[in-house]
């Protein structure tokens, strides 16, 4: 800590903070900034945070402050005023914020500011959260000096992407947006073209700003020069109710904030306008990706299941919920025990732990995962990543392996927050049978000027467990890089994998952390980007993959399907689901699963009701009701207790935090996780969201709960012991064939997803990618169209040559119109001649 | 038209990319010969000096946005900035250059039919003593009157129509 004096008080700030946070932090000083923002280098562009700045003058001999005729130490003021960004704060520091002449340089600099900004507030989206607004409300001049209409018009349309647009007008050149993809995404697609008065933002690449973080830069943004497809002329941000919510769309679990608006087009019911960063930062800080930003469409989708439906011949029928339960309280009683669930990784612990009731009451213990493909939650749960970790607080000394997961398209949060862990000095190390993103960092040696550290493993597909096992033998160089790192974090997919070798995989990473001491710590452990927002949910109330397996190889008499796509997913769907008697399905659209249930049931979305999520960081977090129901569907807790009621088990609980008390009480795991518990907030830096919104941006603070995070049985002092890995065979094409390697895409068509139809210009069409030599051998040319048979099915779809592993074709999942393998499979391609693709 | 594979740059690309630790300080001179070939720095060129430099295509762009050396507008096979800031003026380069335009039938900025000739004006080029002077594709033309521009703008016409004939 060091002394410094601003406005004439003493202030302890810590050692070489920067002089704008520490004056906010310390001495609750608001210096003015329009490009300075604390998670980003400073530049000082904008000179809006001048401030007089003087040091004490120091006797060269005794070392010692000068003393004037008071007594007080002699201060040598600059003789022109400094920008408070760019300082460090130093002892003896003093600095003046509130001087005429710094008041008055303010002014000007705003009034300079607004020769070139076309004030047209009243239909700007950013109006009534913009720092530009708010700053010269309290610093700039009250009227304007210019007389005649000379200010420059500029066009106010400019696409950046598909999803972002340009109002050259309104930009006032403080490069955030810029620095943002250039420091923290690490994807220098934003720039500045021309100069002085003719400066503009650009873009140059094919395809333009096409991020999966762009809409972030629309919240950093302070003015409205930067907006949103989405939220572009939606609403004004005052009519917004911001209600907590967590992404229901992947492992991260990022806090996000629904703006909802009681809007004419919906029968003057609320619906989400927008969603937004919600400050958590444990887990996104203050950013989203586009997908949580631009995906809660299917929330309000048309194509919603909207009545309860019940089986008759061919076709479902609208039946009432009362009918449903007694009749599916029939269909239970004369199945007895040979009942099942199948339940996907979106769906909430609440509606998790009514099911798990339900199976027990009847004698049940078959609860399963959709899709089978991740093993080793049970690891995550035992040496993940300890209580406190922040993935921020990696850096110099530590080390992060990512291997066999292409995180960018899995999890994005994780692979932002690793890119810069990997900035501030982690050694990055990727693992992977094929390119991938988070590759392309790790190769890097230098960025932005800074040396980074990292190294690339590639394997055979499928090899992963065994690269994982002998990685001491294999790589010793890395293996000894990352024993000895400070702190350790290992990342382990299952791409390529089987559930076994995702299990051997995940025992192998869980042993290499045993052995060199990285559990049981906070920033140190495991973590796994299990499918969904509730995969380790699933993993703390008994459902697991192998549970799945038995259930897909021994079909029950009922099997309840909850928030599952098994039809949509599987293609052997058909052969298992059929043999049935009774499928239940929950779900919020009706789709290829629903073909074959008995009963079809609406559950409501993560928008319409309360829940809990445990993200990958095994963090369990609450979101709140938004909107108001769809039909008449309910929470899938809420049907699953109907159900139970009927059987005469249980009376349904109230809320679901009625049911989350019960969790809490029963699961040990969840101890402490009460609703109550889940909302406790903290002061959080930096601040955003209030009236100081132009220092951090217009992500909200949080308000709905940091979330608590489970321990580990290594963090509660349990030692773990290495266990033996069973390396299992390695998946093989057939002599001949090809092996398809099923990978996944952050947009793709899933139900979920396609209602964002502002997105889809970048769904990609249905692909595969093929090694050159393998297509030159099929005769297949790029956008060649082309079937792929494997089992009894055949899918068609375009081919791509893009340096795959030779014999491998990759084959991502949910892009075509039907269900592609969810694990390697051996299968041939062929060129088909007639145009069979949209 | 590319400046990858092509023969006549393969050794000046090489050499300026040789000269740097880092491939992406390379690109001001790449642009330079990116402008050679294409008479402008060209999106074609911006994306073959990206590729060079293993940088994106926006950064490259920013750089060429930047300086104005680089021209972003297709220009004709001479390129002629003529001076007339003030010590120039005196010497009469407003008039040399009013007359120019005329002679050439083209606005300020514009490239003659033929595409021959793209004329404009441009500050200061410290050649103050030598005015009416001129600078063609960055090569100073010196003591210029009118009847030495003239003759020499009918030289470039002959030599356009040998070579088309």
């Amino acid at each position: 800590m060091v002394k410094i004096v601003i406005d004439g008080k003493d202030y302890e700030v810590p050692a070489g903070a920067n002089l704008v946070d520490a004056a906010k932090n310390a001495a609750g000083n608001d210096i003015p900034v329009f490009c300075y923002h604390p998670k980003m280098e400073p530049v000082g562009m904008c000179r809006m945070c001048i401030v007089e700045l003087g040091m004490e003058e120091i006797d060269r001999e005794t070392k010692q402050p000068v003393l004037d005729d008071k007594g007080q130490p002699k201060v040598r003021w600059m003789p022109k005023l400094q920008t408070a960004c760019t300082q460090k704060v130093t002892p003896g520091m003093h600095v003046r914020t509130a001087t005429k002449l710094v008041e008055d340089a303010r002014q000007n600099v705003i009034e300079f500011l607004l020769t070139s900004h076309p004030l047209d507030c009243p239909i700007c989206d950013k109006g009534g959260e913009c720092p530009l607004q708010n700053l010269t409300m309290a610093h700039g001049p009250g009227g304007s000096r210019m007389v005649f209409n000379d200010k420059l018009k500029l066009d106010k349309h400019v696409p950046l992407g598909d999803l972002i647009y340009l109002d050259e007008e309104r930009c006032i050149q403080c490069a955030r947006c810029v620095r943002f993809q250039d420091e923290i995404v690490g994807d220098d697609v934003l720039a500045f073209h021309e100069r002085g008065r003719s400066l503009q933002i650009i873009t140059n690449s094919d395809p333009g700003f096409d991020t999966y973080f762009s809409g972030n830069t629309t919240d950093i943004c302070p003015v409205g020069a930067l907006t949103t497809a989405d939220f572009r002329f939606g609403a004004r941000p005052w009519e917004l109710t911001e209600v907590p919510s967590i992404c229901p769309h992947d492992a991260a679990g990022s806090n996000i904030s629904l703006s909802t608006r009681l809007d004419r087009d919906a029968g003057g019911k609320a619906v989400i306008k927008r969603v937004m960063p919600r400050q958590n930062e444990y887990v996104n800080e203050i950013w989203i990706s586009d997908k949580t930003r631009f995906g809660h469409h299917f929330t309000r989708s048309e194509d919603r299941l909207l009545h309860p439906m019940l089986r008759r011949g061919d076709t479902l029928a609208p039946t009432t919920w009362k009918d449903v339960f007694a009749r599916v309280a029939g269909d239970l009683k004369a199945a007895g025990s040979d009942v099942a669930v199948i339940a996907g990784g979106a769906i909430t612990n609440e509606d998790l732990w009514e099911l798990k009731q339900l199976a027990a009451g009847l004698g049940s213990e078959r609860l399963g995962t959709w899709t089978p493909t991740y093993g080793g939650a049970d690891l995550v749960a035992k040496v993940g990543v300890g209580k406190g970790t922040n993935l921020k607080d990696l850096g110099k000394g530590d080390a992060v392996l990512v291997i066999a997961s292409d995180l960018e398209e899995e999890v994005p949060m994780w692979r932002l927050r690793l890119k810069q862990a990997q900035d501030r000095g982690a050694y990055l190390v990727v693992a992977n049978a094929r390119h991938t993103r988070l590759e392309d960092f790790a190769t890097q040696k230098e960025r932005n000027g800074k040396p980074v550290s990292g190294a690339t493993i590639r394997y055979n597909v499928g090899e992963a467990a065994h690269v994982m096992h002998e990685l001491k033998t294999r790589y010793p160089e890395i293996a000894e890089k990352l024993a000895g790192a400070t702190n350790l974090v290992i990342v382990a997919g299952a791409e390529g994998l089987t559930l076994d070798g995702s299990k051997a995989l995940m025992q192998a990473a869980a042993n290499f952390l045993i052995s060199s001491g990285h559990v049981g710590k906070a920033n140190n452990g495991l973590m796994s980007p299990l499918p969904g927002a509730n995969g380790m949910g699933l993993h703390y109330m008994g459902f697991t993959p192998e549970n799945t397996q038995h259930i897909m190889a021994n079909p029950p008499k009922v099997l309840i399907v909850a928030q599952a796509e098994p039809g949509e997913d599987d293609p052997t769907a058909a052969a298992w689901l059929s043999k049935v008697e009774t499928v239940i399905t929950l779900s919020l659209f009706p789709d290829k699963t629903t073909h074959y249930a008995t009963y079809a049931l609406p559950i409501q979305s993560f928008a319409e009701r309360d829940g809990t999520f445990v993200n990958g960081e095994r963090r369990v977090q609450r979101f709140y009701t938004a909107q108001g129901p769809m039909g008449e569907a309910l929470p899938a807790w809420k049907i699953v207790a109907g159900m139970r009621e009927a059987l005469g088990q249980a009376k349904p609980k109230v809320s679901a935090a009625a049911v989350m008390l019960e969790i809490s009480n029963k699961v040990p795991a969840f101890a402490g996780c009460t609703y109550k518990d889940l909302a406790k907030v903290e002061k959080q830096f930096p601040d955003v969201g209030g009236a100081d919104l132009y220092y951090g941006g217009t992500a909200y603070d949080n308000k709905g709960g940091l979330g608590v995070q489970i321990a580990t049985s290594a963090d509660a002092g349990e030692t773990p012991a290495v266990a033996d890995v069973t390396l299992p065979a390695v998946p093989k094409a057939k002599d001949g064939e090809l092996l398809l390697l099923p990978t996944t895409r952050l947009y793709n068509r899933s139900h979920v997803f396609k209602p964002s139809v502002l997105v889809h210009p970048r769904v990609l069409l249905p692909y595969v990618e093929l090694n050159e030599a393998d297509a030159h051998k099929l005769g297949v040319q790029p956008g060649d169209v082309v079937e792929i048979a494997f089992g009894d099915d055949t899918v068609r779809v375009r081919a791509g040559i893009n340096g795959t592993p030779a014999g491998v074709a990759v084959l991502p999942r949910e892009l075509a119109d039907k269900a592609t393998p969810f694990l390697p499979t051996s299968g041939t391609i062929k060129k088909v001649t007639e145009p069979v693709l949209a | 038209m590319a400046i990858i594979n092509n023969d006549k740059y393969t050794q000046r690309i090489n050499w300026h990319l040789s000269k740097y630790p880092d491939k992406r300080s390379a690109v001001m001179p790449l642009l330079y010969i990116a402008q050679e070939e294409y008479g402008w720095v060209s999106p074609e060129g911006i994306n073959e000096v990206a590729q060079l430099c293993d940088m994106d295509p926006t950064q490259v762009k920013s750089i060429a946005g930047f300086y104005t050396m680089y021209s972003e507008k297709p220009k004709g096979k001479y390129w002629l900035q003529v001076c007339n800031d003030l010590a120039c003026a005196l010497r009469g380069a407003d008039e040399f250059h009013h007359d120019l335009l005329h002679h050439l039938g083209i606005e300020e900025g514009g490239t003659t039919d033929d595409g021959l000739f793209t004329v404009e004006h441009v500050m200061c080029l410290a050649a103050c003593d030598k005015a009416p002077m001129l600078q063609c594709n960055f090569h100073f033309m010196e003591n210029l009157d009118m009847a030495k521009m003239k003759a020499w703008i009918e030289e470039k016409r002959a030599e356009l129509e040998k070579e088309n004939s």
